[in-house]
């Protein structure tokens, strides 16, 4: 086994660790967006490190490129559907006040629903 | 059998316990939005499975392939997601 | 703007000249024949030639409008952002993942209004998606009137857990400005971050 080799078996197993404590947050959070940060993003970080591992096997730089690909479009679209996830749970009232220190949107929105009535609804937009 | 091989198979075998831990969430649910998330990270799951294979086998032919699961997850997670959006709204 | 608008200018509608509309347009096809090349795997001239020509039809049949991309480029300022965000995502990726092994039921998370201090919609775009990308911070909800981003963080411990996922996001947005502001950005995010006391940034931005 050549060093690389060995740099590949730790950035493989790691990335598989995080990916695989991910999950087990995602089975034992007890709120939804907990749920949602422990399943998406060290999934992220996992497949990035799994990314990673599985360029140092590569023959060259060249045929690693299109794995860098897979890498930013993962960091492209992670937070994308984190915050649509967010924000669709907040509208939907989905968000377990018992398990918030402080809700400041909320606080926001009530101050805005006493000040106008009528106007912009801060979670409709 | 070398020390990467059993690196290898306990990779494997994390990532495909990470898909069963996230098959239990996707049948509890219980929210919608629960569900739209274990799509997700399961699509995330093949990817990194996928990842491994390109380890394994030393070469990129399956890279296409992982850009499409990708793709795929992340349009229909989000459609899922403002589907539910959607629905929200209606009954509101 | 020092280009001389001449007579051709006239006859684009957007009274910009048509090698100023292809200039500002070049980049994105430019990138987008990049990945075409690198998903082929194969850098020879016909694909890249192919690939520049399936970009150029995409871009134009999809008439995507044309943002103004004001950016500047601070690289050591840059690179401690690339630094300070891959730090995070690792460290609170552990942290949410500790919690998730160790009592989740009693982790609690918290929704903080953070006030911006830049108007610029790219650093804008760019800050949220950043702060959505690092484990146990999300955007819920962005006010882009007032300026205020509604930031949810899970492992928030104590009666100092705002406090200190806000000074975490400001902290980013501060590096961000930093590495891709213009010098009109750093003016308006300096003008901000002096009008306003240290702790009590919660307050600022919700009484519009």
């Amino acid at each position: 086994m050549t060093a690389v080799d060995w740099v590949t078996a730790v950035l493989l197993t790691l990335g598989a660790l995080f990916t695989l404590i991910g999950t087990i947050g995602l089975v034992r959070f007890p709120t939804l967006l907990g749920r949602m940060h422990a399943a998406t993003k060290p999934d992220t970080v996992g497949l990035f490190l799994l990314l990673f591992g599985a360029a140092f096997q590569l023959p060259d730089l060249r045929s690693a490129a299109p794995l860098a690909l897979v890498a930013l479009f993962q960091m492209v679209t992670a937070p994308v559907l984190a915050q649509t996830v967010g924000r669709v749970a907040y509208s939907r009232g989905e968000t377990d006040e018992e398990h918030l220190v402080v809700d400041e949107l909320a606080e926001a929105v009530e101050r805005a629903r006493k000040d106008a009535p009528d106007d912009v609804d801060a979670r409709d937009r | 059998m070398t020390v990467l091989d059993y690196v290898y198979v306990s990779t494997f075998t994390m990532l495909g316990l990470g898909v069963l831990f996230t098959l239990y969430r996707l049948v509890r649910g219980p929210s919608v939005l629960d569900r739209v998330v274990c799509l997700n990270a399961i699509s995330v799951l093949v990817v990194s499975a996928i990842a491994v294979e390109v380890a394994v086998r030393g070469d990129t032919a399956y890279v296409g392939l992982m850009v499409t699961v990708a793709l795929l997850g992340f349009v229909g997670t989000l459609t899922a997601a403002r589907f539910a959006e959607r629905r929200a709204h209606d009954r509101g | 703007m020092t280009v001389d608008h001449g007579s051709s200018a006239s006859t684009v509608p957007t009274g910009r000249p048509w090698y100023r509309r292809l200039g500002g347009r070049l980049p994105t096809v430019l990138w987008l024949t990049v990945m075409w090349v690198v998903l082929w795997g194969d850098p020879s001239p016909g694909t890249a030639v192919a690939g520049f020509a399936v970009a150029s039809v995409c871009y134009s049949a999809a008439r995507l409008p044309h943002i103004p991309v004001r950016l500047g480029f601070r690289p050591q300022h840059a690179l401690r952002l690339v630094l300070h965000v891959g730090y995070d995502m690792l460290l609170s990726s552990v942290r949410v993942a500790f919690h998730g092994l160790w009592r989740p039921k009693r982790t609690r998370g918290a929704i903080v209004a953070i006030p911006v201090r830049t108007d610029s919609d790219f650093l804008l775009a760019m800050f949220s998606g950043l702060v959505s990308l690092v484990t146990g911070t999300l955007v819920i909800e962005l006010n882009r009137n007032q300026g205020v981003l509604y930031v949810h963080g899970l492992p928030v411990n104590g009666p100092d857990g705002p406090e200190e996922l806000r000074a975490q996001v400001r902290r980013t947005e501060e590096l961000l400005v930093l590495a891709f502001g213009t010098a009109e950005d750093l003016e308006v995010f300096r003008l901000r971050a002096g009008e306003e006391p240290a702790g009590a940034a919660g307050e600022r931005g919700e009484n519009g």
